[in-house]
């Protein structure tokens, strides 16, 4: 575990130099650097061979988190620790905490950020079905200061791979003004405590004035074909309670039954699909009672 | 393949060094700096959490940095944590308690949780094992470890 001869270090101050300084190389053979706690590991087991690495940690503007009326807005180098403790993501956004609280260990939510770990777009990570559930959109900008926004949806793609085109730098992950009665919750499974893993669950919900949900969305990582919503639970949610026990639990059955869960080392596919259940039922009532409140 | 020039800041002293951009940082800080406090105990796969120094204050694993990405930046390290020859109250609990047997681990542990103590001065106990999950120990239990991090906690009045 070493990596292979880097050729080059930079470390530019604003967008454009950080993607002028990617663009001297062929594709493939320079690489940016947020937090480094997945791309790194890559780096040094030289499933990645960067001749340049354009360390993004100078770069003004990418950090930090913004609420207002318009939405929550959360700078791609802002890290896990401080996403973990943003009050202001409480409620609607608050699966977002749930989930940076629990990713790896202390040192790595102190240097690890979310828009690294959308841009990697590990299998196993927490990120990419919070971001699908909450509705997040990314915010991209490319040379000549051109920028999109790609729904976190379509940005995540198959395992490693993102939208991002490698001249793009992910500058934000945006979610719009949530409605009063919105509420989230994350939960995950791993072998061992704060684990990368086997199932995590979130889940979004709406409700009326009355407490019924008048929108959901279920988004389940830990597949092996990379995160995926769950039509059928979200589907199953509209119109009940979160004191309706049963409606939650048959909206969670479903969701089990119509996602092809694999088997490995650490569980196999029937048991992926009973963290599903059990997992799915704690987080959508969590976010229930947040929603309420 | 050419080298480049850092200035790393390590328990106050600058080293200025000419090091290959691959440079590991946890190499830096002991081949360079000579700084052997900090250990590796995997083999740089970022598990074992034995490197883990203050990057600006903060606990990072040292062996998931390049030396390179230090440059300008602050380390404190094992060494500079007891001031004028007086350890600080987590290394005396860690020695009363009995939280160290072979040592290897003690470094790294010793630097995560004095941040640890700075966020949380009255963790509970479940909050300490929680707080180690980076850290492996091989020879404890880690039994004595987290008796030792709240026996500092207490001492110090958290």
């Amino acid at each position: 575990m070493y990596p292979a001869p880097i050729e080059e270090y930079v470390r530019p101050g604003t967008v454009d130099e950080a993607i002028a300084a990617l663009a001297k190389y062929p594709e493939g053979d320079a690489f940016f650097v947020a937090g480094g706690q997945s791309i790194m590991q890559a780096i040094k087991s030289r499933l990645l061979r960067p001749r340049c690495i354009v360390d993004l940690q100078g770069v003004s503007g990418l950090k930090g988190i913004t609420a207002d009326s318009n939405g929550v807005r959360i700078g791609a180098m802002t890290r896990y620790r401080e996403i973990a403790e943003a009050e202001s993501l409480n409620g609607a956004y608050q699966a977002m905490r749930d989930a940076a609280d629990r990713v790896g260990d202390r040192q790595v939510r102190n240097r690890g950020t979310i828009g690294g770990s959308l841009c990697w777009n590990y299998v196993a990570a927490c990120m990419p079905p919070v971001t699908m559930s909450l509705g997040a959109e990314m915010e991209l900008i490319g040379a000549g200061g051109a920028s999109r926004s790609v729904a976190a949806n379509d940005f995540l793609l198959g395992p490693l791979e993102t939208a991002r085109e490698e001249n793009e730098i992910l500058l934000s992950i945006n979610m719009p003004a949530a409605p009063a009665n919105a509420g989230s919750a994350y939960k995950k499974w791993g072998l061992v405590t704060d684990a990368l893993p086997v199932i995590g669950v979130c889940a979004y919900v709406e409700l009326d004035g009355s407490g019924a949900c008048t929108s959901a969305r279920v988004a389940i990582g830990g597949l092996g074909d990379g995160p995926a919503h769950s039509g059928a639970a979200a589907a199953a949610l509209v119109g009940n309670k979160g004191n309706d026990a049963d409606a939650i639990s048959a909206a969670l059955d479903a969701a089990a039954n119509e996602t092809e869960t694999q088997g490995d080392l650490w569980a196999d596919p029937a048991y992926r699909k009973q963290l599903i259940r059990s997992l799915g039922t704690e987080v959508v009532t969590t976010a229930f009672q947040r929603a309420a409140s | 393949m050419s080298n480049q020039t850092v200035t790393i800041t390590i328990n106050g002293e600058a080293y200025e060094e000419s090091v290959p951009q691959r440079m590991l940082l946890v190499d830096f800080i002991r081949d360079k700096a000579a700084l052997t406090g900090t250990h590796v105990g995997c083999t740089y796969e970022g598990v074992c959490g034995a490197c883990t120094v203050h990057l600006d204050g903060e606990a990072v694993k040292s062996c998931l940095m390049l030396a390179v990405q230090a440059d300008g930046h602050e380390l404190t390290t094992v060494e500079g944590l007891a001031q004028g020859g007086e350890l600080t109250q987590l290394q005396k609990s860690f020695n009363e308690k009995h939280a160290l047997q072979c040592g290897y681990c003690t470094p790294g542990i010793l630097m995560n949780m004095t941040e640890f103590l700075k966020d949380n001065p009255k963790p509970t106990e479940e909050e300490v094992r929680r707080g180690l999950v980076g850290n492996l120990c091989r020879c404890t239990g880690y039994q004595h470890i987290v008796e030792a991090v709240l026996d500092a906690a207490d001492k110090q009045g958290g």
